[in-house]
C-alpha cells in the first residue's frame, strides 16, 4: 500500500488545497476548519507511513517523469528526509489546531481563507525543500517559503507588521539572490545541479578550483544564514516573528528556520563533502559566528519588555546552539544539531503558544504585567513554565537533554572553551526566564485564588501535548537519538 | 484616462496583442517563449484596457472571480496532468511513457503534456498578473 509516490501525493494534496482555498474565499469558516483539518490528518497519516516505509526499506530516490537524475528534478526521501518530514508535520499539525480557535482573534475574517491557503503553501515548500535532491529546485521551493511566510507576517495588515515583512522581504530577497549566486558557481565548475552528481564531481575537482567553491559556499551560506537568522544576519527576525499572528511566530521559529538550517546540513556535508568543507575552514568560522550568537541573542532578550519579542531574540541564541553543532563538523555535533532542531522546535513552540494564550485572554504583551498571572491562567503558565524551564536546561525536558548533549560532544572534541560558552548562556538564558516564572507564579495578591483558564480546549490541548512531547523525550532521548543516528550515518 | 486617441487606439490594438499572447502560449513547446511571456502579454492586454478604458470595463471582460478561478484551475490542471503518469503506472509528470500523443517534431499538437502544461502556464500568469494589477488599482 505505502509505494514511492507518497512524497508526490502529500505535496500535490497541500498545493491542490492551497489553490482551492485562494478561489474559495467566501466559504464558512467551519467548513473551512474542517477540510483543513482532515487535509492535515491525511498527510500526517501518509507521513507516518512513510517514516515506516523508509526506516524498514531503505532510502528511495523519485525520478519525475523517468528522467535520468543528471538532467531531470529528483527527490531523495532518505532516513534524514523523513525525519524532517515527521518534525515539519507533527509541529506543524499541532500548531494549525491550536491556530484554529486562535486565528479569529488575531485577523479580519475575510483573510482565514488566505491565511490558511499561506500555511498550506508553507508546509509545501518545506516537504519540497526536504525532499529535493536537485539544487534549482531547491532554491525554487525556498522562494515560495520566502514569499509565503513574508505574506503570513503583513497578514494582520498593521503598520508595524507591514514593516517588518518588508524588512523580512528585502533581506530574505537579497539572501535567495546569494544562494542562487552559489548554485551558479557550483553550476559553473561542475556543470551539474544533482546533488549527487554534483558531490561526484566536486570530490575530484575541488582541488583544481578551491577559490571558486570557497565563494559558491560563501554565498550559500550567508544566502541561507539570512534565511536562518545566523547571528549577525538576523536582524529581521524579532520584528518578523513577534508581530506575525502567535501560530505562525510559532511555525516560523520552530519549523521554517529550521528547515534552511536543514537545507545548509545538507549542502555542506551531503552536496560538497565533509572534507572538503572542513579543508576550507567554513565550520570553523561557522562555530565562532554560533558561539557570539548565543551569547549575544541572549543579551538581546534581556532588554526585551515584549514578551513575543523576547522569545524572537531567544530563537537567535538557539539557533546559534545548532550552528554550533553543524560547526563542529563531526557525526557527533550533527546528530547534536538534529536533537536540538527538534528539542528547541518544540520547546520555543510551547511558549509561543503559551505566549499567545496570554494575550488571548488578558491583551497583555508586557513582560512586567504579568504578576500573578499563573492563578488567572495555571495550565497556560504551567506549560510556559516547564517551557522556559527546558530553555534553561533543567533536567526532565529536552532543554537539558539538548545541552547536556552539545556539552559532552565539545568535550570529545577537545574545545573546553564552547563549554565555558554554553554555560554562561545557560546562565543568561535563566536571567530573562526566571522573571517571569518568579512573577506570575509567586507575586500576586494574598486572596488571588486559583481558577481555570479561560481560553478554548481547542487550544490548550495543542500546547499541553507539544510540551508533552518536549519531556518525553527529555527522559527518553532515544526516542529520537536512534533515528538520528541512522540519518546521520547516511549524510556523512 | 479619458483621451479619444488612446480608448481607440487601445480598441484596435487589444486583439492583436491577445492573439500574439495566445501564439506565443501555443507555440511554447517549438519556438522561443512560452508559458510565461505569453501569458504576460495576454495579462498586459487586460492591463491596457484598465489603464485606458478603467476598471468597470475590464472588470467585464475578467471579473477579479473568474481570475481568481483561473488562478487556481490551472494549478490543479497541472498537477492533474502530473498524475496521469502515477495512473499509467509510471513517475509523476512521465510524458511518452503515459502515452501522451508525441507527433511530428515542430507541429503545434505534438511532444504530449508540454503543451498542456504550457497553456496552464499561461492561463496562470495571465489571470496572475490582473489579478495584482486590479488589487492594487483597487486598494488606491
Amino acid at each position: 500500500m505505502v509505494n514511492e509516490h507518497f512524497p508526490i501525493y502529500m505535496l500535490a494534496i497541500l498545493l491542490v488545497n492551497a489553490a482551492i482555498f485562494s478561489a474559495f474565499t467566501k466559504l464558512s469558516f467551519r467548513f473551512l476548519k474542517r477540510v483543513v483539518v482532515v487535509n492535515l490528518l491525511l498527510i500526517w497519516i501518509m507521513g507516518v507511513s512513510l517514516f515506516v516505509k523508509v526506516v524498514r526499506d531503505g532510502a528511495f530516490r523519485y525520478n519525475f517523469g523517468d528522467w535520468h537524475q543528471a538532467v531531470g528534478v529528483q527527490f531523495y526521501v532518505d532516513e534524514l528526509a523523513v525525519f524532517m518530514m515527521m518534525f515539519i508535520l507533527t509541529l506543524s499539525n499541532l500548531i494549525i489546531i491550536y491556530s484554529l480557535k486562535d486565528i479569529e482573534h488575531e485577523i479580519e475574517s475575510k483573510q482565514f481563507a488566505r491565511y490558511y491557503t499561506l500555511v498550506f503553501l508553507m508546509i509545501f515548500s518545506m516537504l519540497g525543500l526536504t525532499f529535493s535532491n536537485d539544487m534549482f529546485n531547491m532554491f525554487i521551493f525556498m522562494e515560495i517559503l520566502s514569499i509565503a511566510s513574508c505574506s503570513i507576517i503583513s497578514i494582520k495588515n498593521s503598520k508595524g507588521s507591514t514593516l517588518a515583512s518588508f524588512r523580512y522581504l528585502i533581506l530574505n530577497t537579497l539572501g535567495s539572490l546569494s544562494v542562487l549566486m552559489g548554485i551558479a558557481l557550483i553550476y559553473m565548475v561542475t556543470g551539474q545541479l544533482n546533488m549527487n552528481e554534483i558531490h561526484g564531481e566536486i570530490s575530484v575537482i575541488w582541488k583544481y578550483y578551491p577559490t571558486n567553491i570557497m565563494m559558491a559556499l560563501a554565498f550559500i551560506i550567508i544566502g541561507f544564514g539570512t534565511k536562518a537568522a545566523i547571528f549577525p544576519l538576523h536582524i529581521w527576525l524579532p520584528d518578523a516573528h513577534s508581530v506575525a499572528p502567535t501560530p505562525s511566530s510559532a511555525l516560523l521559529s520552530g519549523i521554517v528556520v529550521k528547515v534552511y538550517i536543514f537545507a545548509i546540513i545538507k549542502l555542506l556535508f551531503r552536496v560538497i563533502g565533509v572534507e572538503i568543507v572542513g579543508e576550507l575552514g567554513i565550520p570553523t568560522a561557522i562555530a565562532y559566528l554560533a558561539a557570539i550568537g548565543t551569547i549575544l541573542g541572549s543579551i538581546f532578550a534581556i532588554a526585551q519588555k515584549d514578551i513575543k519579542r523576547m522569545l524572537a531574540y531567544s530563537s537567535v541564541a538557539q539557533i546559534g546552539y545548532i550552528f554550533l553543532g553543524v560547526g563542529l563538523a563531526t557525526k557527533a555535533g550533527l546528530e547534536f544539531a538534529m536533537f536540538h532542531i527538534v528539542s528547541h522546535g518544540l520547546i520555543k513552540t510551547a511558549l509561543f503558544l503559551s505566549a499567545g494564550a496570554i494575550i488571548y485572554q488578558t491583551e497583555k504583551r508586557d513582560i512586567r504585567k504579568l504578576d500573578g498571572i499563573a492563578y488567572e491562567m495555571p495550565a497556560t503558565m504551567m506549560v510556559f513554565a516547564i517551557a522556559a524551564l527546558g530553555m534553561i536546561g533543567i533536567p526532565g525536558t529536552s532543554g537539558f537533554m539538548s545541552k547536556i548533549f552539545l556539552g559532552s560532544v565539545v568535550l570529545q572534541e577537545g574545545k573546553a572553551f564552547y563549554l565555558f560558552i554554553i554555560i554562561l548562556s545557560s546562565f543568561l538564558n535563566a536571567f530573562y526566564y526566571m522573571p517571569i516564572i518568579t512573577s506570575a507564579f509567586m507575586k500576586s495578591d494574598s486572596e488571588a485564588k486559583v481558577v481555570n483558564d479561560k481560553i478554548p480546549r481547542r487550544m490548550v490541548v495543542p500546547m499541553v501535548i507539544v510540551i508533552f512531547l518536549s519531556i518525553a523525550i527529555g527522559f527518553y532521548p532515544q526516542l529520537i537519538t536512534e533515528i538520528i543516528e541512522i540519518a546521520v550515518d547516511s549524510l556523512l | 484616462m479619458d483621451d479619444l486617441i488612446v480608448r481607440k487606439v487601445t480598441k484596435w490594438i487589444v486583439p492583436f496583442i491577445q492573439v500574439y499572447g495566445i501564439f506565443i502560449v501555443l507555440h511554447g513547446h517549438i519556438s522561443p517563449g512560452g508559458g510565461f511571456s505569453g501569458g504576460a502579454v495576454l495579462g498586459s492586454s487586460i492591463i491596457l484596457i484598465t489603464l485606458s478604458l478603467g476598471l468597470e470595463k475590464a472588470s467585464g471582460i475578467l471579473s477579479h472571480r473568474t481570475s481568481s478561478l483561473l488562478e487556481s484551475g490551472s494549478i490543479i490542471w497541472y498537477v492533474l496532468i502530473g498524475f496521469a503518469g502515477i495512473v499509467t503506472g509510471n513517475n509523476f509528470l512521465t510524458n511518452r511513457g503515459a502515452g501522451f500523443h508525441m507527433g511530428e517534431v515542430g507541429d503545434i499538437i505534438s511532444s504530449g503534456t508540454i503543451p498542456l502544461i504550457t497553456v496552464a502556464i499561461g492561463i496562470k500568469v495571465a489571470s496572475t498578473v490582473i489579478t495584482l494589477f486590479h488589487i492594487i488599482i483597487e486598494e488606491d
